[in-house]
C-alpha cells in the first residue's frame, strides 16, 4: 500500500516538485561561502534527467528536506537508502553493495581514511548505466574514473597493450575492473582477492583462455595451458606462493608485447626479469621457448625429446608385456600337456 | 640347561608348583576360579616360551644341515643386498613424490599433495630420495671398480651373443617349438636387461635431476632449452622406469608363478639348490666343478 502511494506521488508531482528545488539549485552561481571559500550548490538538472534516476524527484533521496527553503543543511545521503535487500522502490540490489562492504575501499573508509564510496565511481546526479558511453563506468571511461585517485597506475596502464586494444575500439580488452573486480576489490594478500597469487592465473584466464576472444586479440590461448604445465604453475597450485605467476614476468599495469624494448619479456630484458627470482639468470634464459607444451611442434627440440620417450616407452613396455604373456602361455602349455 | 627346562614344562604339575611358590612368597591363598585362571595363564606363557625355543633350535639346525649338504648357495653378498635395499628405498620415495607432479591434474595427485602438506614437503622428500639414489650410484661405481666381487659381477653382466640366443631359445620354448629351455649362467638375459635398464635410467635421472635441482646454477651456464629438455626427459624417463618396475620387475620378482608371492633371494642372499639348478644351471655346474677341483 505504502509503495503504491509512493509511486503515485512520484509520477504525479515529479516535474513540479523538482522545479521547486531548481529555483535555487538550478542557478549556476548558487552557493555558499564557508571560511571565505565559495562552495557551489548548483545542480545541473540535465544530469538527473539523463541518469538512471530520472523518474525520481530530488526529495526521494534528500528525504529530510520537507520545507522550502530548508533551514538546515540536509544530511548526507547514501545509495543504500534504496539499494538494500527488500527495498520497495525496485532499486536493483544484486550482491553489489554487500560485495563493496568487503572491499578494501569500504574498509579504508570505516578506518576514517579517504576512500571512494559508491558515488565516487558511479557519479552523484549523473548516474548512468554501464553501457552508456557517457557513464563514468562505461568500459572506456573506467581508467579515468579509477585514475582520479590512482594516477600512477593509470599512467602505467595507458601505456599497456590492454589500453591500446581499448583505444582501437576492441572493448573486450581489459580495464581496471576486469582484473581488480568491480565492487569486491581486495588487496592481493587476501586469499579471496582476484590478485592473490593463486588466483592471478584464473583472473587472466577469463580472457586469455577464451579462444574466440584471443583469436581477435592475436594471442595464443596455449600460454595458459603451458603455464599450468610448467613447474611455476604446478608449484603455485600446490602451495608455493612465491612461485612466478603471470604478472611476475608480464608486469601488472604496464603489460607490453614481447617485441617492445620496454617490455619485461623482451629477450634483452629477460635476464633481469628472471633474475628477480633466479640470481644467476643470464642471456641464456632467452635461448629457448617460454610457455612450451612438449607435444606441440613449436616446442622445437623438446617436442622431439617428448616423442622419442613416447615411442620408446610404448615399444619397451609392449615388448615386456609380450614377454610376460609368452612366459605365462608357456607355463600354461607345459602344465596342460604335461611337458 | 634348556633340556631340563623343556622337561619341566612338560611336567603337568609345573604350574601348580609355581603358584604355590608365589602363594608362600606373597603370603596369600588363592581360591576357586581365580586360582584356575592364574594357573592357566602361567601354563600358556610357559608353553609359548617353550615353543619359541624349540622353533629357533630347529631353524638353526636346518640351516646348518643345508649349508653342510650344499642345499643352498649364497647368490648375493651383503654388499649387493644393501645396494638393492637403498636403491629400492630411494626409487620408491622418488616415484611416490615425483609422479604426482607429472600427473598434477589428476584427482589422486591433488589428494596426495593435500595429505602430505603441499609440494614443499614432497619436494623435500624427493630430494632426500635423490640423495639416496645418488649415494647408491656412487657406491655401485666404487663397488665395480674397487672390489673383486664387483668386477666379477660386472663382467658376468656384460651382454653377450649367448643372451640373444637364449632369448630366442626362450621364446621358442614358451611357444612349444622347443622342448629345452635355455640354460642360464649367473645372470639370465632377463636379469641383465633389468640391470642395464636401471643403469640407463640412473644416468638419465641423476644427470637431469641434478640440472633441475640446481637450476639456479645451471641457468647461468646452460641455454634455457637444455633445462627444458632435462625437465621433459626427467619426467618421461620417470614414467618409463615406473612402468618397467611395476610390470617387468614385479612380474619377475613377485608374480612369476615360480617365486610368488616374492623372491626373497635379494634380501636373504640365499638361493636353494633346487632353484639354482633350474634357474642358473651353468653357474651351478661351474661351482660344483670348482668344488671338486679343490
Amino acid at each position: 500500500m505504502k509503495s503504491l502511494l509512493f509511486l503515485f506521488i512520484l509520477i504525479q508531482f515529479k516535474e513540479e516538485e523538482n522545479l521547486k528545488c531548481l529555483m535555487c539549485h538550478g542557478k549556476k552561481d548558487f552557493g555558499i561561502l564557508k571560511n571565505s571559500d565559495f562552495i557551489s550548490l548548483y545542480v545541473n538538472y540535465d544530469d538527473i534527467k539523463n541518469s538512471v534516476h530520472s523518474k525520481f524527484i530530488c526529495v526521494n533521496c534528500h528525504n529530510d528536506v520537507t520545507v522550502i527553503p530548508h533551514l538546515t543543511k540536509p544530511r548526507e545521503i547514501h545509495c543504500l537508502q534504496c539499494h538494500f535487500e527488500g527495498n520497495v522502490v525496485d532499486a536493483p540490489v544484486l550482491k553489489r553493495p554487500e560485495k563493496y562492504k568487503e572491499s578494501i575501499h569500504s574498509r579504508a573508509k570505516t578506518e576514517g581514511k579517504k576512500a571512494p564510496d559508491c558515488f565516487d565511481c558511479h557519479g552523484i546526479h549523473n548516474v548512468r548505466p554501464p553501457n552508456d558511453s557517457l557513464s563514468s563506468i562505461f568500459k572506456k571511461n573506467i581508467p579515468t574514473t579509477c585514475g582520479k585517485c590512482h594516477s600512477t597506475q593509470r599512467g602505467d596502464y595507458e601505456a599497456s597493450v590492454h589500453w591500446n586494444g581499448i583505444k582501437k575500439g576492441f572493448l573486450s580488452s581489459a580495464v581496471c575492473i576486469d582484473c581488480h573486480r568491480e565492487h569486491d576489490i581486495l588487496p592481493a594478500e587476501d586469499p579471496r582477492s582476484s590478485l592473490y597469487p593463486k588466483n592471478v592465473l584464473r583472473t587472466c584466464e577469463k580472457c586469455h583462455g577464451n579462444l574466440e576472444l584471443m583469436k581477435k586479440a592475436g594471442v595464443s590461448v596455449k600460454n595458459i595451458e603451458a603455464y599450468k604445465e610448467s613447474f611455476h604453475g604446478i608449484a603455485l597450485e600446490f602451495g608455493v606462493l612465491k612461485a612466478a605467476n603471470c604478472v611476475s614476468c608480464h608486469e601488472y599495469h604496464k603489460i607490453l608485447p614481447q617485441d617492445d624494448p620496454l617490455s619485461p619479456i623482451h629477450p634483452e630484458n629477460l635476464p633481469k626479469t628472471c633474475g628477480k627470482c633466479h640470481p644467476n639468470a643470464s642471456h641464456n634464459v632467452a635461448k629457448g621457448r617460454v610457455h612450451l607444451l612438449p607435444w606441440e611442434r613449436e616446442s622445437g627440440v623438446v617436442f622431439y625429446v617428448y616423442n622419442f620417450f613416447k615411442f620408446f616407452t610404448i615399444f619397451v613396455i609392449t615388448a615386456l608385456v609380450l614377454h610376460i604373456l609368452l612366459d605365462l602361455y608357456g607355463r600354461f602349455r607345459s602344465k596342460r600337456y604335461g611337458e | 640347561m634348556e633340556d631340563s627346562g623343556v622337561k619341566d614344562m612338560e611336567n603337568k604339575n609345573f604350574e601348580e608348583e609355581v603358584l604355590k611358590e608365589i602363594e608362600i612368597e606373597e603370603e596369600v591363598l588363592l581360591e576357586g576360579k581365580l586360582r584356575e585362571k592364574i594357573k592357566s595363564e602361567i601354563k600358556k606363557k610357559y608353553k609359548a616360551e617353550f615353543e619359541k625355543i624349540k622353533r629357533e633350535r630347529e631353524k638353526k639346525e636346518r640351516e646348518k644341515r643345508e649349508l653342510r649338504e650344499g642345499e643352498y648357495f649364497i647368490r648375493f653378498s651383503l654388499n649387493v643386498r644393501l645396494q638393492h635395499f637403498f636403491l629400492a628405498t630411494g626409487v620408491l620415495i622418488l616415484i611416490i613424490t615425483g609422479l604426482p607432479i607429472k600427473f598434477h591434474d589428476a584427482l589422486w595427485a591433488k589428494v596426495f599433495f593435500k595429505l602430505i602438506g603441499g609440494i614443499q614437503v614432497s619436494r623435500l622428500l624427493h630430494r632426500i630420495g635423490a640423495v639416496i639414489l645418488i649415494f647408491v650410484s656412487v657406491w655401485h661405481m666404487l663397488y665395480l671398480v674397487f672390489t673383486k666381487e664387483g668386477r666379477m659381477n660386472f663382467f658376468e653382466l656384460l651382454p653377450r651373443k649367448k643372451d640373444f640366443k637364449d632369448f630366442f631359445q626362450n621364446i621358442k620354448f614358451f611357444l612349444g617349438l622347443s622342448k629345452e629351455p635355455p640354460k642360464f649362467g649367473r645372470f639370465s638375459y632377463i636379469e641383465k636387461f633389468d640391470y642395464w635398464a636401471v643403469y640407463w635410467g640412473m644416468v638419465i635421472m641423476v644427470s637431469t635431476g641434478i640440472i633441475l635441482w640446481f637450476h639456479n646454477f645451471f641457468l647461468g651456464i646452460l641455454p634455457k632449452f637444455v633445462i627444458d629438455i632435462a625437465k621433459e626427459a626427467h619426467s618421461d624417463e620417470a614414467l618409463l622406469a615406473t612402468l618397467a618396475i611395476l610390470i617387468w620387475h614385479f612380474y619377475n620378482a613377485h608374480f612369476n608363478p615360480d617365486v610368488f608371492p616374492f623372491n626373497p633371494t635379494i634380501f636373504t642372499g640365499k638361493i636353494s639348490k633346487e632353484r639354482m639348478i633350474k634357474e642358473h644351471p651353468l653357474e651351478y655346474e661351474k661351482i660344483i666343478k670348482e668344488k671338486e677341483e679343490i
